[in-house]
């Protein structure tokens, strides 16, 4: 029998905020341990939070970025649970009433993967277990997240990773974090079952908890969906439970153990006072959002022409469109912006982060001034290129390369000089061509782009010499 | 008819210093605390500092605020940085707080005087201060009788006079039950009036910080400069409802004081009796006596416990052995740990409450007991702002009874919760209700009333009460305790 | 009703040792207690429900950085510390 793999996905995002969610201490990564607490953060006795107000924004732009519909009324809750990591032996979240409800991420085969809703609360802090004994750091506790729930809609591996990608996409597009994996501020627990193919019931699920790459995201859902589908198959049945996934073997392994009972035991946090979002306020962060990364690849693909391969690429990092949609203005053919772009360009940008930075030497209206010369045909391709390389090694503009002299070589009237004077001064070649030996054109080019020092474009000297022979 | 305003005229008199006035006081707590157990920690170093600033401000001839230079005490679950504050438990010994809690620091700056931390009953969970881990405080009208609790030892100073005030924290009735069982003066304010920040939880939607004070008058003052908004605190907003002291003297001619019926339920005939004899007082002077009926408020008891354990079992999670506070010797692993450091550290009481609030928050009981107080919350509330469309003030007693004698608690759980039955309606909706003395049982122990308020009107109980302590001046006794001036 | 599993449950949940010898004892106490919090079954419930005491809304604090606690600080009642971290110690 055959398969199907059912996933849904909880998604942790620390916000990037400047302060913590309770408290004004630093959200700063890293830090010497313990450095970047107060007395709130470490919930001494007697100690109160209160709400940063940049975390209701940013998990607000997160929700219109996801098309989620934003709460009027949000409430805080606590989520109490006692283990070394955090501080107040609960967590500050939101059960009942949460910031954002529902929303969908769109894949690239039309699957929409909706969300449940998304919800703010507080991350915990960090511990190391070093010989048996356990090291607390709180620097790290209470950095504020978003958690964003999805609906069991994902159907492979292969719709698991784009959704991950699809949200990590548009959270930094939004820039309300920097979703770095390896550094702990994107964290997914996996949510998966198997059914037999064509069956609507889902089955038992588990939940892979803490997965922090794409790569182990796809290596723990292919060994728990063999695990299933093997246990399913020799008569066994699937535990709910909570699982954690060594990413030195491979494998899935059950995280429960008799001392955590799990019963969170959610009330309101009487320490809080009610959220109220006014229409107005979300109606001024969409009117400041920018525009989503999908409708610009739609636009790119559908106004532009451009390929959908370069199209995804320049919607990957907010900065690489936002660069592309300057350098573009009043162009003859935006593909070649592009094309600049994602050929000469990428070239000199090796990492993933140096894309997301974007930080080339050309200005967007350096490119755009370089590309207007290829338009008008006062330049050539081949100069083009050559001419940018020259402009990303020194930040100078594409005038600083090109001479008069250079640009006036392929001006349309030059060339028909040029070409004229060929035609003139080698009529044994223009007899040749005329009866019936093509290839003669060619010495005739080569007359002219030996005349023009290699400037001229040579399809376009052919064109007008045959021209001029034609009309004689 | 304040001690407070007694006090700051012989200092500004040059009649006393501050350092002989602190040094008294000191010397008193050191003569009299073995037997009204009061204080678990004297801070006399620290009182003489600011007694001698103060002095030198005198000498150098600046103007004196009220309560500048004035010695008085706070409950041990009020935050001071780098004093001991333990709740009175063992899971905090050692307990040095790195910050002061908002009432501290409003007070110190303005130079109060602190002569130390008073007794409670661990976690304020408790109505006779015998669960603290240092022993109950004794009432300085007897001291074979409780001071009451949760926040005896405050009580016990004051009456003790070992004190000029103290400043309390209410979450069921704690500062007005011992006010009661001590002959003096309790305010709990409204919900917000008061900043919580340093404050240890108990209850966070039910606990406020109040004074316990000689006099009304004295209520009033140290009421005045502790409501103060607090950005560390979202659910505090500070007297709303503008300053008290300026107030206290208003004519209660035609003030409508409202009994509802149901406070006198189950209540001692003697405690009743003197709660009705005030009443005649009022209408003496013109006051209007309304009779009502509020029955909502037999629910009144079940719905505290449920909230109030359910929110102390959450607040008191984070007592693990890590941070700070005891730590269990001998254990396995860190799940052990902390369970040994509760199991060792906390009370039978606090250990009680903390299972029961577990209990109602749990899978399963969450909508039944939780859920259900919370709405009932939400009817009390309702059914005392119908009753303040009849009345401007409610008068009822504080506890149904007066002070017990020692170890005379009961250890059956329920009974003793009985006792708050009058003072945890206010907690509940969150209204402003004071204490004051209104008379004496056979024994001559004190028995003591409220006059409950609308939200953020603690100006006219205030205002009813300094008319009564004028009327009936002989309520407000003074014991052989402490230091006379 | 309160079962000795009910208590030995939320005893877990509390992280709180229940003696063998007391639990008889304490789930029957706990059942005293939880009867008397059934009085609320039967109480009427208004509509207005309850959200927080003073009806608050949107109390924020501006997201401005302040200065963090000197670590000694932070550590200053730690019961065991190393290496600038709160420590638990193995002590198997």
């Amino acid at each position: 029998m055959k398969y199907e793999l059912v996933s849904g996905f909880e998604t942790h995002i620390e916000l990037s905020t400047k302060t913590k969610i309770f408290c004004g201490c630093t959200t700063q990564f890293g830090g010497e341990p313990n450095t970047h607490c107060c007395p709130v953060c470490i919930g001494l006795p007697g100690t109160l939070p209160v709400l940063n107000k940049e975390v209701v924004r940013f998990a607000i732009k997160a929700g219109l970025a996801v098309h989620g519909k934003i709460a009027e009324v949000a409430k805080m809750d606590r989520k109490n649970y006692c283990y070394p990591d955090l501080a107040k032996a609960y967590q500050i979240s939101q059960l009942y009433a949460p910031l954002i409800i529902g929303g969908y991420i769109e894949l690239s085969n039309g699957r929409k993967i909706r969300l449940h809703h998304i919800h703010i609360e507080e991350d915990a802090g960090k511990l190391i277990h070093r010989h048996g004994d356990t090291y607390v750091d709180y620097n790290r506790g209470g950095v504020p997240l978003i958690e964003i729930v999805s609906e069991p809609d994902i159907r492979s591996i292969d719709e698991a990773k784009e959704y991950v990608e699809r949200l990590q996409q548009v959270m930094r597009w939004v820039g309300i974090s920097d979703c770095k994996m390896q550094e702990g501020s994107m964290r997914c627990d996996v949510n998966i079952s198997v059914r037999p193919e064509g069956t609507e019931a889902f089955g038992t699920r588990t939940e892979i908890k803490n997965m922090n790459s794409i790569t182990n995201i796809a290596r723990a859902m292919e060994y728990e969906y063999e695990r299933q589908v093997d246990l399913i198959e020799s008569g066994g049945k699937v535990v709910q439970e909570t699982l954690r996934f060594d990413d030195v073997t491979g494998t899935t392994s059950s995280m429960r153990s008799k001392e955590d009972a799990h019963d969170y035991r959610y009330f309101r946090d009487p320490d809080l006072v009610t959220i109220n979002i006014p229409r107005e306020e979300v109606e001024q962060l969409k009117a400041e959002m920018p525009e989503l990364p999908a409708d610009k690849f739609e636009r790119y693909v559908d106004d532009y022409e451009i390929p959908e391969k370069d199209a995804a690429l320049l919607t990957k990092y907010r900065r690489i469109s936002e660069y592309f949609d300057e350098a573009i203005d009043g162009v003859k053919s935006p593909k070649t912006v592009s094309n600049f772009i994602i050929g000469q360009m990428f070239r000199r940008l090796e990492t993933e982060a140096d894309k997301e930075v974007f930080d080339v030497a050309v200005s967007p209206a350096q490119l755009n001034e370089l590309v207007k010369l290829l338009d008008s045909g006062k330049i050539r391709n081949n100069l083009a290129k050559s001419t940018l390389e020259k402009m990303l090694d020194s930040g100078k503009g594409a005038l600083e390369f090109i001479s008069e002299s250079d640009m006036g070589g392929i001006d349309e009237n030059a060339l028909l000089e040029l070409c004229k004077a060929a035609v003139e001064g080698n009529p044994k070649a223009v007899e040749d061509y005329k009866s019936g030996k093509a290839k003669a054109i060619k010495a005739l080019v080569g007359n002219v782009m030996k005349n023009s020092r290699g400037k001229a474009d040579a399809m376009a000297a052919e064109a007008k010499i045959a021209e001029l022979i034609n009309n004689m | 008819m304040g001690l407070i305003n007694d006090i700051h005229q012989k200092l500004i008199n040059k009649e006393i210093s501050c350092t002989e006035l602190t040094k008294s006081y000191l010397e008193e707590i050191e003569k009299s605390n073995d037997a009204l157990n009061a204080y678990v920690c004297v801070t006399g170093d620290e009182a003489l500092k600011t007694a001698e600033a103060v002095d030198k401000k005198l000498a150098s001839g600046e103007e004196l605020g009220l309560l500048e230079g004035v010695p008085m005490a706070l409950k041990d679950n009020m935050s001071t940085n780098g004093i001991s504050t333990t709740c009175c438990s063992k899971i905090l010994t050692g307990y040095k707080p790195i910050f002061d809690a908002t009432v501290w620091e409003i007070l110190k700056s303005q130079n109060a005087v602190m002569l130390g931390k008073t007794n409670m009953d661990e976690f304020a969970m408790g109505s006779s201060c015998e669960t603290s881990y240092f022993g109950g405080a004794m009432n300085p009208f007897d001291i074979n009788h409780v001071a009451g609790g949760s926040s005896g030892g405050a009580a016990s100073a004051v009456g003790g006079n070992i004190a000029a005030y103290g400043l309390g924290s209410d979450t069921g009735g704690s500062i007005r039950q011992p006010a009661s069982f001590c002959g003096v003066v309790g305010l709990k304010p409204t919900y917000g009036a008061v900043s919580r920040y340093g404050l240890i939880a108990y209850a966070s939607s039910l606990d406020q910080i109040g004074p316990i004070t000689k006099s009304v008058e004295d209520a009033s003052i140290v009421f005045d400069a502790i409501a103060k908004p607090d950005k560390r605190d979202s659910t505090c907003l500070g007297a709303k409802g503008g300053e008290t002291y300026p107030k206290l003297n208003n004519d209660i001619k035609g003030m409508k004081i409202g009994i509802a019926r149901e406070y006198l339920d189950g209540v001692r005939d003697d405690v009743k009796e003197a709660v009705l004899d005030a009443a005649k007082v009022y209408e003496s002077m013109g006051a209007q006596i309304v009779y009502f009926d509020l029955p909502i408020l037999k629910f009144a008891l079940p719905v505290y416990y449920i909230i109030a354990c359910a929110e102390a079992s959450s607040n008191l999670g984070r007592y693990d052995g890590i941070r700070y506070g005891f730590k269990a010797e001998r254990y396995t692993g860190t799940h052990d740990m902390i369970c040994r450091t509760r199991s060792e550290g906390f009370g039978e009481e606090v250990k009680r409450r903390i299972l029961l609030g577990t209990y109602v928050l749990s899978a399963g009981y969450y909508d039944a007991y939780y859920k259900k107080a919370t709405d009932l919350r939400g009817t009390i509330i309702k059914a005392f702002n119908d009753a303040f469309e009849r009345c401007d003030v409610i008068l009822a007693p504080t506890v149904p009874m007066t002070a017990f004698e020692k170890g005379h608690a009961t250890s059956d759980p329920i009974e003793t919760y009985l006792t708050d039955i009058c003072t945890v309606p206010v907690n509940i909706a969150g209204l402003p209700g004071v204490s004051i003395p209104c008379g004496f049982n056979a024994k001559g122990m004190p028995i003591g009333m409220q006059l409950i308020g609308k939200s953020f009107d603690e100006a006219t109980i205030l205002n009813a009460a300094y008319k009564y302590q004028q009327a009936a001046p002989e309520k407000f006794t003074d014991t052989k305790w402490g230091v006379k001036l | 009703m309160v079962t000795r599993e009910d208590v030995e449950n939320i005893a877990l949940l509390s992280k709180l040792f229940v003696p063998e010898e007391e639990l008889d004892g304490l789930t029957k106490s706990m059942q005293e207690i939880i009867d008397f919090a059934d009085a609320i079954n039967n109480a009427p419930v208004s509509a207005e429900g309850f959200d927080n005491i003073n009806n608050l809304s949107n109390v924020f604090r501006e997201d401005e950085v302040v200065e963090s606690y000197p670590v000694a600080e932070i550590l200053k009642n730690a019961p065991e510390q190393a290496e600038d971290h709160f420590l638990v110690r193995n002590r198997e």
